[in-house]
């Protein structure tokens, strides 16, 4: 019901903060989210992995998140610096569908903030809710360490309950892997990321630059 | 909406409940216990009038929606109606989000509970946390959108307890009035509240 409300608001939201400024709110509320679930550590990727399945770790509050092992991220020594995830349904799912079912039309507020956010944020986002858990994502990954080396979390592909899909190229080409690779998890999960050792050299960096 | 599905959206989404109690304690944290029933009051109204109006010929019609989750007011509750005009609310639609975050950021935060007070205090005497405020102007915004043989329903809060046990009654110099309204006995209201989380009324003048 708490979610249903909060929907219903983003259209006041916008009027009254302005489009900026529903996205600081909700980046607010992601930042705020991470901070207070604390920290983790772990000694290697296999147990970071295994909290992961076990639905241990702070990542397990978005639901059923997917260690993608096939998919390991290494670094130019080759060495496995980190892993893609994958998410099976979007936290936001049962809140669009609970909208259809009780309000009916999903206000035009909600395009407007992930359009914004796509353009002066990054190109990432397929609805308003998109800021509020890549921004969790990312200020989470800052609280957890595997090996004592901080992790951090890169966006790479999302799939829209209206079935738009995201693909972060770039991003994608910075840890070697193909986007058409990428592109075809979208058909089995909502929302794929790297999580993986801050300021390791990576390979498709190296390349790239 | 069927019924397995409800069941089903009602099991998911931690994060989304979670992020929105602390999007709540952000606006007690700025704009104080006040400020904060405000916003709770509006987002529960806002809800309530994003929401289709309904009518009904007959108070039975009425209450067959009403208990199927068909209405608007219990469209996100699962609800039972012992006589014409008590209703009943088994578990609690914020149990789940409230155990989500307990289990994952630990105790509710006091402003909770001190939102509440200010609402007992200043609105109506009826809830027990934020989660009651959102709830009990819902159900009233959304009462006063349905009419049943071109009367519009009111509505009126009894008791309630929340997830942590919690409890709010009404002042006992109205508790008799309510009752009658609601066609229940005190000891029955008691036994009621022994394995249900809320008792309310819905009446027409």
């Amino acid at each position: 019901m708490l979610d249903v409300a909060l929907v219903s608001l983003i259209k006041n939201m916008s009027e009254k903060a302005g489009i900026e400024g529903a996205i600081q709110y909700w980046s607010r509320v992601g930042e705020n989210l991470a901070k207070r679930i604390g920290e983790e550590a772990y000694m290697g990727w296999p147990s970071f992995n295994v909290a992961l399945k076990e639905g241990r770790t702070a990542y397990s509050i978005e639901g059923n998140v997917t260690a993608l092992t096939d998919l390991a991220i290494t670094d130019v020594d080759g060495d496995v610096v980190g892993y893609i995830y994958a998410l099976e349904e979007c936290v936001f799912n049962p809140t669009i569908e609970r909208i259809r079912y009780s309000v009916g039309e999903i206000p035009d507020a909600d395009k407007a903030v992930a359009e914004e956010y796509n353009n002066t944020v990054q190109n990432t986002a397929t609805c308003n809710f998109c800021v509020i858990h890549q921004k969790f994502r990312s200020e989470v990954s800052k609280n957890i360490t595997v090996e004592n080396q901080v992790l951090e979390c890169v966006q790479l592909a999302n799939r829209g309950f209206k079935g738009d899909t995201k693909i972060a190229i770039r991003s994608l080409e910075k840890i070697g892997i193909n986007p058409e690779y990428v592109r075809s998890l979208l058909r089995n999960y909502a929302c794929v990321y790297g999580i993986l050792m801050k300021g390791a050299r990576l390979r498709g960096k190296e390349e790239a630059e | 909406m069927h019924e397995e599905r409800r069941a089903q959206l009602g099991q998911h989404n931690p994060f989304v409940d979670v992020a929105a109690y602390l999007f709540l304690e952000d606006i007690g944290d700025k704009q104080g216990a006040a400020g904060m029933n405000n916003y709770l009051m509006s987002l529960a109204t806002s809800l309530a009038k994003s929401m289709p109006k309904e009518e009904y010929l007959n108070w039975d019609d009425f209450l067959r929606s009403l208990e199927k989750g068909e209405s608007i007011i219990s469209s996100f509750e699962e609800v039972k109606c012992p006589t014409d005009n008590c209703v009943i609310t088994q578990t609690c639609p914020f149990t789940r989000g409230w155990q989500e975050y307990t289990k994952r950021i630990g105790e509710f935060a006091d402003i909770h509970k001190e939102v509440a007070e200010y609402y007992n205090a200043t609105v109506k005497p009826g809830a027990v946390d934020s989660q009651c405020i959102i709830h009990q102007t819902f159900r009233k915004a959304a009462a006063e959108r349905i009419t049943v043989a071109g009367k519009h329903v009111k509505y009126a809060q009894i008791e309630a307890v929340t997830p942590n046990a919690d409890e709010k009654r009404a002042p006992d110099e109205w508790l008799p009035i309510l009752l009658d309204k609601a066609g229940i006995t005190e000891t029955e209201l008691n036994m009621t509240m022994r394995n249900n989380d809320c008792v309310w009324i819905l009446y027409t003048d």
